[in-house]
């Protein structure tokens, strides 16, 4: 298989069944016979309920777990191999770093442990600070971050030895949503550059946002999968957005309509997402301020 | 460039620079939990024994002094050694960065390692800060008594100097010497096999309460053990099952009795060198054997 042509993720019928104490032979069923394929570049978003199998997934694809049947690699590598993480950068859902540790600290920590030098330590923590937009927080310790704060400095950790690939569990979990913005808006920068990303969350309206492909868990077993246009499309309606259209256009738009007999589903303004309304507010407020 | 791995990084499969910053990473979390205020708690009591007991003989006075200094320094070190470790791996758990650290190319036995040595450089580091207050305030005492003990002779007419070289003998015997220090690396030794030992146990514990306990419980068993081995083994003809209950009472408990020069030290008998390598040779071993154990348990060890 050459360069291009490996997957990023290759995930094959993998099984975890974590025993139950005092119950020989019985075991709970968390992750059943789950396959997953991710091309470079791609984002792929994992969604289940809580208690699904997600974390499960991601965990063995991080060889945090060992599964019970099947096995995933890395970009070709065996996920439980030490070398494959070179590849890999992974942010934990709600993670608390050190919290004796500054942020600058906190990379320089990560950067040593992926066996960077000392300069390359120095250049990407410059990088991601900026990146990340914590430079102004670079020498405080994250015991004094907010949650936002956290889950950014998580971010640049992941980052710091340039993987190729970025497994994250629940990235905006806890944040606000100007915080939530600003790492959507970074997972679609680094997809641009080439990283794929796997993600894993249950805010719907971010994965449907950002992912390219989907696959949907439950009780353990991948029940759906494939891009958004195939899972959310619903193939025998069409939908057309007008600006400044005139009543009078409307109006013959819909004696067209009616005549090809076809039926009109509904016809109304289209609504912004409660969402969106928070940021242009909070942008304007910005803008007000400078 | 930014979807490519940094370049002139192969992996390596064993590198003492991840392992030591798990080791300064642990050593500057706890350094950062000012632990370092316990020596002002030391400072006091050395100046306690060193200035309020005057009344008693020298030799007394000054046997006192070192009787208290060694018994805090093993105090501490045992602390810092049980509580240390035993709080570094389910903390790491809880919190998830364990998660960040394992899904770097951090092998399992390399963390284990770093997080060890850690914990020794904290104790290590606490145990030449006592050393050197220790010996200072006993330099002190020690010239103190000496002038005093001269200007005793003088005063009684018998400063001869035959006299006075006698005098300085008794006084330096009891004073700042490299048994000393000897000891104070037997405690070293011994806290380190108790720190492994904690890590041993915090790799398949369930609460940090029980490490804690259990590691302190074996302080105290492992001061007994030999004497225990003695009562129940010694005098008979020792056959192969006994040896393998010796043996396997050793390891399970280590003979921390091994490691108690203080005693020896502190009534001036002087430690050969013969002695010291062999006690860290048994430190070493048991620090291996802790270690390998530790290592078995947590590679299986589902996060």
């Amino acid at each position: 298989m050459t360069e291009d042509s490996t997957p990023a993720v290759s995930i094959d019928n993998i099984t975890k069944v974590f025993p139950l104490p005092l119950r020989k032979g019985k075991g709970l069923l968390a992750v059943d016979k789950v396959s997953i394929q991710m091309t470079p570049g791609e984002i792929y978003g994992l969604i289940g309920p809580n208690g699904s199998g997600k974390s499960t997934t991601m965990k063995i694809l991080l060889g945090l777990v060992t599964p019970t049947e099947g096995h995933s690699r890395i970009f070709g590598k065996d996920s439980r191999k030490v070398e494959s993480k070179h590849e890999v950068g992974f942010l934990p859902e709600n993670p608390y770093f050190y919290k004796h540790l500054t942020g600058a600290e906190t990379l320089h920590f990560y950067g040593k442990l992926c066996g960077l030098k000392r300069k390359q330590i120095r250049e990407r923590t410059e990088e991601l600070l900026d990146l990340v937009e914590l430079q102004n927080a670079r020498d405080r310790r994250l015991g004094g971050y907010s949650k936002g704060m956290l889950q950014r400095i998580g971010l640049a950790q992941a980052l710091i030895h340039r993987p190729k690939l970025l497994v994250l569990d629940e990235p905006t979990a806890g944040v606000d949503p100007v915080g939530s913005r600003q790492i959507r808006d970074l997972i679609l920068r680094l997809s641009e550059k080439g990283i794929t990303v796997f993600l894993c969350s249950h805010l719907l309206e971010q994965v449907q946002e950002i992912c390219h492909r989907v696959g949907i868990i439950f009780r353990g077993k991948l029940v759906r999968e494939g891009t958004l246009a195939e899972l959310i499309s619903v193939e025998d309606q069409t939908e057309i957005i007008l600006r400044d259209a005139s009543p009078e256009l409307l109006e013959k738009i819909q004696t067209l309509v009616d005549s090809e007999n076809t039926e009109t589903v509904r016809v109304g303004k289209p609504r912004t997402t409660l969402e969106r309304l928070f940021l242009d507010h909070a942008a304007s407020d910005r803008q007000n301020k400078e | 460039m930014d979807a490519q791995t940094l370049p002139n990084n192969p992996h390596r499969k064993f590198s003492p620079g991840r392992i030591w910053a798990l080791a300064t990473s642990t050593l500057t979390q706890l350094v950062r939990m000012k632990v370092f205020y316990f020596l002002l708690i030391f400072i006091a009591l050395l100046f306690v024994a060193g200035f309020l007991f005057i009344s008693l003989s020298f030799e007394q006075e000054l046997k006192l002094l070192k009787d208290i200094a060694f018994g805090a320094m093993s105090l501490f070190s045992i602390i810092f050694a049980i509580v240390g470790t035993a709080i570094l791996i389910p903390r790491d758990v809880e919190d998830r960065t364990l998660y960040t650290i394992l899904s770097k190319p951090v092998p399992r036995l390399e963390y284990l390692i770093g997080k060890l040595f850690g914990v020794l450089l904290l104790v290590a580091i606490s145990l030449i800060a006592m050393d050197l207050i220790f010996s200072a305030i006993l330099y002190l005492r020690q010239n103190v008594i000496l002038t005093e003990q001269i200007a005793l002779l003088e005063s009684e007419g018998n400063a001869t100097p035959e006299n006075i070289a006698d005098v300085t003998n008794l006084v330096n015997a009891q004073g700042v010497n490299w048994d000393l220090q000897a000891a104070v690396f037997s405690i070293f030794l011994k806290a380190a096999v108790l720190a492994s030992f904690s890590m041993l146990l915090s790799t398949f514990a369930t609460s940090t309460m029980f490490t804690i306990v259990v590691g302190f419980a074996i302080f105290f068993i492992g001061h007994g053990q030999s004497l225990a081995r003695d009562y129940f083994l010694g005098g008979i003809e020792v056959e192969a099952i006994q040896k393998l209950i010796t043996v396997t009472l050793v390891v399970l408990f280590p003979d921390l009795q091994l490691f108690n020069l203080v005693d020896g030290v502190v009534s001036g008998e002087s430690v050969p060198v013969s002695l010291l390598l062999k006690i860290t040779g048994i430190a070493t071993l048991y620090l291996v054997i802790y270690n390998l154990a530790a290592y078995l348990v947590f590679s299986e060890k589902e996060l």
